[in-house]
């Protein structure tokens, strides 16, 4: 029992991290029909920014945080202009692929920067955690269970509540009609982007001081955080958290019990069922085409 | 995403159209073929080997060089990868003046070239670790390190005659270097009549280790060893082990007790034991190899093994007194006693010059060179 | 015609040459070392990136698992030739076989999904194959790898040598580069290429779409087997972490660079993501980083690749002829009309959750007759059009056509019986010229020349023909004027000989002039006796044309019966203006 609800933890602390870059992913979705296979690389960029202003440059530690957050918008919106725009009419699968695109070039364009070897760096708490019973409870963990919590609140928020959210809602299921209202779409697709980017670089940051920061820390979360995305229901913010979270639930369960070799065997496999039986993940609305 | 690069350019480089990149041009330097990381995910440790090869070299030619003439290297980007190892050591092949070749740490790259290695008929040093390259029935491969079954026996002698825990569980990757000390480790332990309490692998690039954490916790295991292949990995489970109150002893393969992850994990890994071909205080070689490369790079040297593999060329060279492949091999193989950064040179029927491994200690931070372990079996 | 009669020996020269050339090729390459082992290399990659050449290329569909089938033809030749003592060939079959049972199984993925859903069912097949053939050492070898993989003999002949192993797989690359460019003008690339470029289209001109995007996945699964099965006897070693996500995106990005419209487009990416490399190697690290950028540039820049850039310049437009065809089966018969049903609509309702689109709707459609559907805007007209032919299940009612309940069957079984439809926002293959487009049309299952290539030209030509669009024949479609492309679309539903032609806003879009002609065009079809179910909002056009006449409104019908009847209906009116008609004010 004791073993079981250390994973259970330990599962949602990862699940979050799943979720919180899963909602980069869903953001970009809804408001501006990309799917980002460069999402995992905000990541990766937002942590390494941090390393510069903490580790290098001895920024106090949230004034990093904050400066990467704004350098991270700036950046989605360059990224939007490069893999984004010139393909805007030309369908999806041009975009997919530049976003691959996209992703080898940073990476590689840090590797240059930094070289392959990771880099550590501290989290928001000096305590390594607390001990509650059975269950040690990563201070890590904790604060991004809780951020996650507030960022989920503070996206439905917007995207239910505000009239901008309404617009960028708009602009996502048509553009035409979306700047035939008065909606500058251009401002809204970046605006999206560089959330987007913004969101992915924190969810990076975050993660950091768990993963320690390197190229390739970002990558499988990436993939997985889609995957998450997809179970919890395509496009759906509360499914994304609930996707990330269960997917990091099944997987670290599937490991103990299972396999661990074959842990990440388990997120696909369910992703594959998913996908299989019901398309729409938990909360995903089905969107019938126009004959 | 999970893009190395090892993959692009592992779609090597093309059809027969293109000038050979410049060559040396003087004909009386003695060419050394060497296949390195120059890109891809290695490409650091593999700095630092050619770099040691480097300081090696200038040694030699500072020395005399080889038969009278100076050494120079001929180095191929194997790109990280078992096909760009391939392309890499079959463009060296092309060069009929190259004497001998300096191989790959990476056993599965040097398990991709071996029939390139076979039909080349020249000799090749490598640092590969995996006990099968030099059972292969292949005459032209001689390690310049000590294989893994030398590892896995002293992790199990430290365990159980140093230590004396018997109760031991292990963690290992399940790519080829770590099932490999798998392997070994289970054959040793067999031989001194001892079951592992916990034989636990993982796949590379684990955010989480809660689970296999947990499975040694549960295992009542009185001393952990380890094979990690990735630092990131072995320092989050560094830091998950502590977290979850298991303080058993801890002496794992190499990257335990690398920079890196020392780096990494901090006060995780305090206390712990590696095991390392390479450690400065081992021996005086290993001293003034890492003076020297701090003098030169600024930086000190994890590993030795390009270095004592020119220096032990350079002798079997020039005691055969020609480069006929055969005599060389010939003069390798009878090579005793002779003193490297990694150890004492001497070389079995098989290939192997090196039987013994360093212990070394986690001291609050710093490495510690604390005994070296040889067999003579 | 010339430019696609399907001679069999089409493009078998060139293949000859080819096969000389590389023969020669591999005489000349040396026996062993860096050029061999990169045109093996190259050869093999290339016959993989031949099959994204008909998934990705041909049908639209995106396949980011094409290395986990590399890597599984590598596998079975391996363990085949080494563990259980195969001869080469056969494990190779087997290899190829499995690939292709798992490709299929893939393509079972993609029955509801597409674009990225179908990336991510790839890219988990992916993933979990590479783990298997790590993890699952007792058959793989787990992470070690198989090594000391022979090389086969046949017929006596021995392929040990690297010359005679490179032989084979260039012939094999000549061999698969042929099928797959036959396969192009060949009935079932015609399929793909449809099913791309509008797969709502395609199923109502009855391809099955799902059952295509399932074989594309299968053939492309082959192929890359095949080509895995080859690179492992030349490389003699293989181990799983060459069969990876990494991989795939390579000869993803193999296909595109080259171009994925065509199999030259695979040859010319691969060769040069293959050189690459070794021009840029001053670049050293920075030149990944440089291989990303151009991704992104050649997505922008040149989406048809290096080789679509290319032959795009070179192609000179084949002259269109005047070769005489026997004209359309429809033109020699005469109409008339006769009391005989050909649809019969019963109680037909649609609900879209709480919108009743369609509220039990009755209409029949005597043969020989044009049948007009008319109403105001959001009166269902194309819901019930939609659901007619197949697009939309019906919440209840029963459709009957040519005679049989087609009330559960898909777009196309609905074509085969005989039922041909036109769009109101024309929906063409634009990656095809217009004769392909008709000949699709042409070649649907249950057509009387379905069979026979040749007739199907003739056929396709014809009803080219009758719509006066001959002359554009070898344009592609989307460069024709709108009113041309509609009538090009007609020309396609005409081909298949259908029982009943159904035109949804056929005068959307088109000018006083080009209306005109189009009033004439169906009077002529009516004149031969063609069936015709007519949408749209022009009455002078309806009014021309119909000889009956439905109304809708609201999804229910409102009036049904003679044109000047119907139009002179107090509750038409009403419907359309909002009010009646004052006697007075008349």
């Amino acid at each position: 029992m004791d073993v079981l609800l250390q994973l259970l933890f330990t599962g949602l602390g990862i699940g979050a991290i799943y979720a919180m870059v899963s909602l980069g992913f869903v953001l970009l979705i809804r408001a501006a029909g990309v799917v980002n296979f460069g999402q995992g690389e905000f990541s990766m960029l937002g942590a390494y920014l941090l390393v510069v202003f903490f580790n290098v440059l001895g920024l106090p530690y949230l004034l990093g945080m904050a400066l990467a957050i704004v350098i991270m918008a700036g950046f989605g919106v360059v990224f939007a202009y490069a893999t984004y725009w010139p393909l805007r009419f030309r369908g999806g699968l041009p975009v997919i692929i530049s976003t691959i695109g996209a992703s080898i070039f940073l990476e590689n364009m840090v590797l240059v920067l930094y070289g392959p070897s990771s880099v550590q760096i501290d989290g928001l708490f000096d305590a390594p955690g607390i001990q509650v019973g059975p269950v040690f409870m990563d201070s890590q963990y904790l604060s991004i269970l809780v951020i996650a919590a507030l960022l989920v609140t503070l996206q439905y928020f917007i995207f239910e509540k505000t009239l901008l959210g309404k617009k960028l809602q708009a602009t996502s299921q048509d553009k035409e009609m979306a700047s035939l209202l008065g909606i500058p779409v251009v401002t809204m697709v970046m605006i999206t982007f560089a959330y987007s980017a913004a969101m992915g670089g924190l969810a990076g940051m975050l993660v950091a001081p768990i993963l320690f920061v390197s190229v390739n820390m970002a990558g499988a979360i990436a993939l997985k955080a889609f995957a998450a995305n997809i179970i919890g229901g395509y496009g759906s913010i509360p499914g994304a958290i609930l996707g990330g979270l269960a997917l990091g639930v099944v997987e670290t369960l599937g490991a103990a019990y299972i396999s661990v070799p074959y842990k990440d065997a388990f997120a696909f496999l369910m992703l594959l069922l998913f996908l299989l039986v019901r398309p729409q993940g938990l909360f995903g609305e089905r969107i019938a085409e126009k004959a | 995403m999970q893009i190395t690069r090892r993959r692009a350019l592992g779609a090597a480089a093309a059809a027969g159209t293109f000038a050979i990149v410049g060559r040396a041009r003087a004909e009386d330097t003695l060419k050394i073929g060497v296949v390195s990381p120059l890109t891809g995910p290695v490409v650091e440790p593999g700095r630092i080997q050619l770099n040691s090869l480097r300081i090696a070299t200038d040694q030699v030619n500072e020395a005399g060089g080889i038969l009278g003439r100076k050494v120079e290297l001929i180095v191929e980007d194997d790109q990280s990868s078992n096909p760009g190892a391939v392309l890499a050591f079959s463009r060296l092949a092309e060069h009929d003046d190259i004497v001998a070749f300096i191989g790959s740490i990476r056993s599965t790259q040097m398990k991709a070239m071996a029939p390139d290695m076979l039909k080349a008929a020249k000799p090749v040093m490598f640092g590969g670790t995996d006990p099968s390259l030099t059972h292969l029935g292949n005459p032209w491969l001689f390690r310049c390190r000590p294989n893994d079954s030398y590892s896995a026996r002293v992790m199990t002698n430290f365990c159980l005659t140093s230590l004396k825990l018997s109760k031991i569980a292990l963690v290992h990757s399940t790519d080829a270097f770590g099932t490999g000390g798998e392997k070994a480790l289970l054959g040793n332990l067999d031989k001194a009549g001892v079951a592992l309490v916990l034989d636990q692998g993982y796949a590379n690039n684990q955010p989480d280790f809660t689970p296999v954490v947990l499975a040694v916790k549960s295992s009542g295991a009185e001393v952990l060893t380890s094979y990690f292949t990735n630092e990131p990995d072995c320092a989050v489970f560094a830091r998950q082990l502590r977290q979850l109150g298991v303080r058993i002893p801890w002496v794992g393969s190499y990257s335990v007790i690398s920079p890196v992850t020392r780096g990494l994990a901090k006060n995780a890994l305090f206390g712990t034991y590696g095991i390392a071909d390479f450690a400065e205080d081992a021996n005086p070689t290993a001293k003034a190899l890492g003076a020297a490369y701090r003098t030169r790079f600024n930086a000190s040297p994890d590993n030795g093994w390009t270095y004592d593999a020119m220096k032990v060329l350079a002798h079997a060279i020039n005691t055969a007194n020609s480069t006929d492949a055969a005599k060389i091999r010939e003069a390798i193989l009878a090579i005793r006693k002779f003193p490297g950064a990694e150890g004492e040179f001497n070389f079995d029927e098989n290939g192997d010059g090196l039987h013994g491994y360093n212990i070394v200690v986690n001291n609050n931070g710093a490495a510690e060179f604390k005994e070296h372990i040889e067999f003579t079996d | 015609m010339s430019a696609l009669a399907a001679r069999p020996w089409r493009g078998l020269p060139a293949a000859a040459l080819a096969t000389l050339a590389a023969l020669v090729v591999a005489w000349l390459a040396p026996a062993q070392g860096y050029y061999l082992n990169i045109l093996m290399q190259a050869s093999t990659y290339a016959i993989a990136v031949v099959g994204l050449v008909v998934v990705l290329g041909y049908c639209g569909q995106i396949s980011i698992a094409q290395a986990a089938f590399f890597g599984i033809g590598a596998y079975a030749v391996a363990i085949g030739t080494v563990d259980f003592g195969l001869n080469f060939f056969v494990a190779l079959a087997l290899g190829v076989a499995l690939a292709g049972v798992l490709g299929l199984l893939l393509g079972l993925g993609s029955l509801r999904l597409g674009g990225h859903y179908l990336a991510m069912v790839t890219i988990s097949f992916q993933q979990i194959l590479t783990l298997v053939l790590t993890n699952w050492i007792d058959l793989t070898h787990g992470p070690d790898g198989v090594r000391d993989i022979p090389r086969p003999t046949l017929l006596g002949v021995s392929f040990a040598g690297g010359n005679a192993f490179l032989a084979l797989c260039l012939v094999a690359l000549v061999l698969v580069t042929l099928a797959v460019w036959r396969l192009k003008s060949h009935r079932l690339g015609r399929a793909m290429q449809a099913v791309r470029d509008n797969d709502l289209a395609a199923g109502t001109c009855g391809i099955d779409v799902f059952g295509t995007k399932v074989i594309a996945f299968g053939l492309s699964a082959v192929l890359g087997g095949l080509g895995g099965g080859f690179f492992a006897v030349g490389f003699r070693y293989i181990s799983p972490d060459q069969f990876g996500f990494a991989e795939s995106i390579v000869l993803l990005t193999m296909a595109l660079l080259g171009g994925v419209q065509s199999p030259f487009g695979a040859l010319v990416g691969t060769g040069l993501l293959v050189v690459l490399p070794e021009w840029l190697r001053f670049l050293r690290q920075v030149y990944l980083a440089v291989y990303g950028a151009a991704v992104i540039l050649i997505m922008v820049f040149l989406p048809d690749g290096l080789w679509g850039f290319v032959s795009a310049r070179l192609s000179r437009r084949a002259l269109p002829d005047a070769t005489h065809v026997p004209p359309l089966p429809l033109l020699s018969q005469t109409g008339r009309e006769s009391a005989e049903l050909v649809l019969s609509v019963e109680g037909l309702a649609k609900y879209f959750g709480g919108l009743k689109a369609l509220d039990g709707v009755d209409l029949a459609v005597r043969r020989g007759t044009v049948h007009a559907l008319i109403g105001p805007n959001g009166s269902g007209k194309t819901t019930f059009i939609n659901v007619i032919t197949g697009l939309y299940r019906p919440t209840a009612g029963r459709i009957r056509f040519a005679g049989r309940d087609v009330t559960a069957l898909p777009p196309h079984r609905r074509n085969r019986a005989g039922l041909a439809r036109t769009f109101q926002n024309i929906r063409l293959f634009r990656g095809m010229t217009v004769l392909e487009n008709v000949m699709v049309g042409a070649e649907r299952a249950g057509n009387d020349v379905a069979g026979d290539p040749a007739a199907v030209v003739r056929r396709a030509l014809a009803a080219l023909d009758f719509v006066d669009q001959r002359g554009d024949a070898f344009r592609l479609v989307g460069t024709l004027s709108y009113g041309h492309q509609r009538y090009v679309e007609i020309a396609r539903a005409l081909a298949g000989s259908p029982a009943m032609l159904l035109l949804d806003e056929p005068a959307a879009g088109l000018n006083m002039t080009e209306k005109h002609a189009l009033g004439l065009l169906l009077r002529r079809l009516k004149g031969h006796g063609l069936t015709i179910l007519i949408v749209d909002h022009d009455m002078t056009l309806v009014e021309q044309v119909a000889d009956h006449i439905t109304v809708l409104n609201f999804g229910r019908r409102i009036a049904d019966g003679l044109p000047a009847e119907v139009l002179a209906n107090p509750d038409v009116i009403a419907a359309y203006l909002g009010e009646p008609r004052r006697h007075d004010a008349a």
